[in-house]
């Protein structure tokens, strides 16, 4: 896919000949090497399920960190660089708490993704451009799957990527282990489901596409249902044993 | 006249010799009573329409309601200019707000922001008495009564104004049964806004013009 290399993979502000933004193109395939997440909304909330890689028996497991909570009725997964999700969620978390501030109400999902996003495409600017994401010299490069609840639409999922698109799912999944999750995801999800059916189905996706056996410490799941909570290696043991 | 009145008193600028200039202030009292009353599922805000400083009459027909949505009204009383400047901000921020979040701003959520907005002047006050009126998220009557810097609070009905000395006392003895109720007013006309769940409806009470 990449063969033609040239100098229009450089610059983050230069289309190739062809219209592609390489540099976009190539953090999207950043996301690709990321762990495993999953989401599944159902009508009674939102379920997000990742993958956490313990790469060594020395590592401690609850320092990584792949889903994080945005505001009360937010939380997201996140795939790729890691690294860059935490200014991602930081820009986050204090809009939603200026949003609460102004309105005394929580912020729209789709109001918050939206201004994520705006931050994902602050890289083409330049220094003095203003926005405060002067300055970047790439896109982020991670993927993230943003789980809430809305006051007046209920359990709400959504998809971004470093390109700042951003579009609205049911049942989404990203990083490795995405295409093979996606294929489960859409044999096996159902509108219908209740939220301990898609806890099954978000853990059993995860398990198939993931490479070590799932135990509850190399895996994470939390839920939107309507407040964000995260479940503790007790919860998470009762979801493997429903398996 | 304006109860927020700049200026130092005239014994003391005589003793130490201060030059004074001609007492200025930046503020009038254009007068105007408001008033809101909540029900379970409607609202009802009425305000006068007379716009006066001092003795002189200088219009009798000036609305003080602001119809945000068909679910929010502020009606302001106090100093004309700074009401009006507050009703365009107000109106401005409310359209931004349904770009950036694709619905309109409900009642409660005009409330904190009307709160924040005249917070953001505590040292300069806008000279504007505020009722944020209309129906919450569960379809119920609301009314937030504020003071000039912000302060507000939920209450089942509240008046503002010139004439809320007078006012208050009647609604807080007949509003605590429901039974016809019979204000007071004085003045050239009141507009009354009825908010239902099926929209807004306007009607005017004409008054004795004396």
């Amino acid at each position: 896919m990449f063969l033609t290399r040239s100098e229009y993979d450089r610059g983050v502000n230069t289309f190739s000949p062809e219209g592609r933004l390489f540099q976009v193109e190539y953090a999207i395939e950043a996301i690709k090497l990321g762990s495993t997440a999953i989401g599944v909304a159902t009508s009674e909330g939102v379920v997000l399920a990742v993958e956490k890689r313990v790469t060594s028996p020395l590592l401690e497991p609850s320092s990584i960190q792949k889903v994080a909570e945005i505001d009360d009725h937010i939380g997201c997964a996140m795939s790729g660089l890691t690294a860059d999700a935490k200014t991602l969620i930081d820009h986050a978390r204090a809009e939603t708490q200026s949003h609460r501030f102004s309105y005394n109400e929580p912020m729209p999902l789709e109001s918050c993704t939206q201004s994520l996003c705006d931050l994902a495409l602050q890289f083409g600017e330049d220094d003095d451009e203003g926005g405060g994401g002067g300055g970047m010299s790439r896109p982020f490069g991670v993927a993230l799957l943003i789980a809430g609840w809305d006051a007046d639409v209920g359990p709400v999922l959504y998809h971004t990527d470093p390109s700042g698109t951003y579009v609205k799912y049911r049942c989404m999944a990203i990083g490795s282990g995405s295409e093979g999750a996606l294929t489960a995801l859409q044999e096996h999800f159902k509108p219908e489901m209740t939220l301990a059916e898609a806890e099954v189905l978000a853990l059993s996706t995860l398990k198939q596409v993931m490479e070590e056996k799932v135990t509850a410490t190399n895996v994470d799941i939390a839920k939107v249902a309507p407040n964000y909570h995260l479940y503790s290696t007790d919860e998470v043991e009762g979801v493997i044993g429903r398996l | 006249m304006a109860t927020l009145t700049a200026g130092v008193p005239k014994h003391a600028a005589g003793a130490a010799g201060i030059k004074q200039h001609a007492s200025w202030s930046p503020y009038d009292d254009n007068g105007g009573t408001t008033l809101a009353v909540a029900g379970a599922d409607y609202c009802i805000v009425a305000a006068s329409m007379r716009m006066s400083t001092g003795y002189s009459i200088m219009t009798r027909r000036s609305s003080k309601i602001l119809q945000l949505t068909d679910k929010c009204v502020i009606a302001s009383a106090g100093f004309q200019a700074d009401m009006k400047a507050l009703h365009k901000m107000l109106q401005s921020r409310n359209v931004t707000y349904q770009h950036s979040h694709a619905k309109p701003m409900s009642c409660p959520a005009t409330a904190q922001l009307l709160s924040n907005t005249l917070y953001h002047r505590r040292f300069f006050p806008l000279f504007t008495f505020n009722i944020c009126a209309g129906l919450d998220d569960e379809g119920k009557g609301a009314v937030y009564t504020y003071d000039a810097i912000g302060s507000y609070e939920r209450t089942g009905y509240s008046c503002q104004g010139s004439g809320k000395d007078l006012m208050q006392p009647v609604l807080d003895n007949q509003l605590k049964a429901a039974s016809p109720l019979l204000i007071p007013a004085r003045g050239d006309t009141v507009e009354i806004f009825v908010i239902t769940k099926e929209g807004v409806r306007r009607e005017e009470l004409e008054l004795k013009k004396d």
